[in-house]
């Protein structure tokens, strides 16, 4: 998942990059409006966390101009003030959820998978493929109700596979959403990737959840 | 101090005064101008009477002269007396006794039927009105000869006159201007007694001596006197509630601070000891300035229409609680607007919409009517927001109203939202109340009070 930070204040915008990150997060980071706004429009974001307090072009302008390109890509914003007045300018912008300053990581991080996954058409926390059920809040994954162990890479992978339920992702779409800007890129990897994921999800080969379209991408159906 | 511009009753006095002098002076102008033009007209029918006098009277004598047969006029007679008379003709001239030696020299040479006025001096300096008439006259017999016919008065005594009316008249009007400034400086003192009372009181509300304006106003003034006895209620209001606030934060930042240096003392070395104490810190902090941040009541706040904010709050909370279908409707009676600062009603229907989409199962309703009283010029707001939720037993109603009133006893977004929506409400006077709701959950009821 490809996530844009969008935060003037130094240590606040790395730690959060970082936790992200960690988080299983590719990032994106930009200081100002202007910067902001430009990663929104031009960069294939997937999610995008803003702090309102921006210098210079606001962070509610950036999320207007986004709007208005017809971006679609939920948006989070950080309030420093707890004011409705200050969440409603925000919401009415075009962001879709508040948190309010000073706050935990977690919260932080439990929204924004909460926006992925409504933006992906899941109401719920627990996303269910068939017999593959993968919980977003515990980053747990079970096939017919038995735990399946999966490293971070396998895990984002899925996720965003599931995210997007019923629809064909392509390699180079996946390719950009799970590696950092500056990776290497080369979809031979993500082939591999998937290999090994159909082999722990399906080892004896019976649901065959992850579809393979020649020429086109992947996709793991609802059902 | 910028120098301070010239008080308003010197203002108007002092224009007031100008015009006055300007209008004395145009009107003392214009009755003496009268004056005189009906006196010389005057004189002149004087003058036309001696004129046609001395005709009536007058034949010809055997030197081809005219003359007066007898002096009606006995001022004619007499010398010095102010009034003389010529006959001037070809063969002579007939002089009024009064006219001997007194210089007088009429220049008009009128042709017969002609008349002629003009101003003239005699050889003391004395100025006469002269009045010359040409006459043809046709005896019986013998041919037909011209005269002029002369009569002239002094204008001395008439001079007089018309200076002692001059000094009266000026003397009269600046009279009467200093008559009308004077009741004019005190009409307005006595027009602008409240404005001085006004001054006096802010002085004393200044000083301390005072904590709103009086009573008893005049109706130009009351708006101004009723708005700022609001705008002063409301900083003293919101000075109140900073100094509470600013204690509380002091006093509640007391417990964790002693905490950590307690920490410190014991030589802790694990860093994770501290979180507590840093949330407790930042959850106090956050509490507080949640309750600093809105506005209140003042004179300057203009009304507010209530359905658009209703509406974006809809949709931002809509959004917010994205996973829970709520259906939310809001009915608000047309109209319905009150001075209240854009934000602080975003503060008070956001908590209270925001306390009904957390606890409602999935409807909430928000309606929105102005209160109207009969001692109100302005009406007030009341608000409602009911939820089909379990509702608050009353029993616990008090509670939550209260919570977080201190700070050392909250605990960070446990309902505080209430209890600020309760404070912004006491800010414009008004109340919160909580029943129960026809949908059968709570029922939380604004009213804030019109003026």
């Amino acid at each position: 998942m490809r996530l844009l930070v969008l935060e003037d204040e130094p240590a606040l915008r790395e730690t959060l990059a970082q936790q992200f990150r960690v988080s299983g997060f590719t990032i994106d980071a930009a200081a100002d409006g202007v910067e902001g706004e430009f990663a929104g429009l031009e960069y294939p974001i997937d999610v995008a966390v803003v702090d309102l307090g921006l210098p210079g072009r606001s962070g509610l302008e950036a999320i207007r101009a986004w709007r208005k390109a017809g971006k679609t890509f939920p948006v989070l914003i950080l309030t420093a003030r707890d004011s409705w007045q200050e969440k409603v300018a925000g919401l009415d912008a075009g962001a879709d959820d508040y948190v309010t300053k000073p706050f935990r990581f977690e919260e932080v991080l439990a929204r924004v998978q909460a926006l992925l996954r409504r933006s992906g058409g899941w109401s719920q926390p627990l996303l269910k493929c068939g017999a593959v059920e993968l919980d977003t809040r515990a980053q747990e994954v079970r096939v017919g109700g038995a735990a399946v162990e999966l490293t971070a890479f396998e895990y984002r992978l899925l996720e965003y596979l599931m995210l997007r339920a019923g629809q064909v992702v392509s390699k180079s779409e996946l390719t950009e959403k799970l590696y950092e800007q500056d990776f290497e890129r080369d979809s031979n990897t993500i082939e591999v990737f998937i290999g090994r994921l159909r082999r722990k999800l399906d080892p004896d080969n019976r649901h065959q959840p992850i579809e393979t379209l020649r020429g086109r991408g992947y996709r793991i159906s609802r059902d | 101090m910028a120098p301070s511009a010239p008080s308003l009753q010197s203002r108007l006095l002092l224009t007031l005064a100008v015009l006055l002098l300007v209008a004395a002076a145009a009107a003392a102008w214009a009755l003496d101008a009268l004056y005189r033009n009906l006196g010389l007209r005057a004189l002149e029918d004087v003058l036309d009477a001696q004129v046609i006098a001395l005709i009536s009277t007058a034949e010809i004598e055997f030197a081809g002269q005219l003359v007066p047969q007898n002096l009606a006029e006995p001022r004619l007679a007499t010398p010095g007396s102010g009034l003389y008379a010529e006959i001037v003709g070809s063969q002579g001239t007939w002089r009024s006794p009064s006219a001997v030696g007194s210089g007088l020299n009429l220049a008009a040479e009128p042709l017969p039927g002609e008349r002629r006025i003009e101003h003239a001096k005699l050889a003391d300096g004395t100025r006469v009105l002269g009045l010359s008439l040409g006459v043809r006259w046709d005896p019986a017999e013998g041919k037909s000869r011209d005269f002029v016919i002369r009569a002239a008065q002094s204008l001395e005594p008439w001079y007089q006159q018309v200076l002692r009316v001059r000094t009266g008249l000026v003397t009269g009007f600046i009279l009467l201007a200093l008559l009308l400034l004077g009741g004019l400086a005190i009409a307005l003192r006595v027009s602008l007694g409240p404005l001085r009372r006004l001054e006096t009181e802010i002085v004393d509300i200044e000083a301390g001596r005072r904590e709103s304006l009086g009573t008893g106003w005049p109706r130009e003034l009351s708006g101004v006197t009723g708005n700022l006895n609001a705008l002063l209620i409301g900083e003293r209001k919101r000075l109140e509630r900073y100094r509470t606030t600013l204690g509380n934060l002091a006093h509640s930042l007391k417990t964790p601070l002693a905490a950590l240096r307690g920490l410190i003392e014991r030589g802790e070395s694990d860093p994770q000891a501290l979180t507590p104490q840093l949330e407790r810190m930042q959850s106090i902090v956050q509490h507080q300035l949640k309750r600093a941040v809105f506005g209140g009541s003042g004179a300057t706040l203009i009304d507010l229409g209530v359905q658009e904010p209703l509406e974006q709050l809809r949709s931002a909370l809509q959004k917010v609680y994205a996973d829970k279908p709520i259906k939310a409707t809001i009915a608000v009676a047309p109209g319905t607007a009150y001075p209240i600062d854009a934000g602080d009603f975003l503060e008070l229907a956001g908590n209270l919409m925001d306390n009904a989409c957390k606890y409602c199962r999935s409807s909430l309703a928000v309606r929105a009517t102005p209160w109207t009283a009969a001692e109100w010029r302005r009406p007030g707001l009341v608000l409602e927001v009911e939820d089909d939720g379990s509702g608050i037993p009353p029993a616990e109603r008090a509670h939550v109203l209260e919570r977080g009133v201190r700070a050392d006893e909250s605990v960070a977004g446990q309902g505080i939202g209430l209890s600020v929506a309760r404070e912004i409400a006491a800010a414009y006077s008004g109340t919160l109340e909580i029943g129960e709701s026809r949908l059968g959950g709570a029922r939380l009821c604004i009213r804030l009070p019109g003026r």
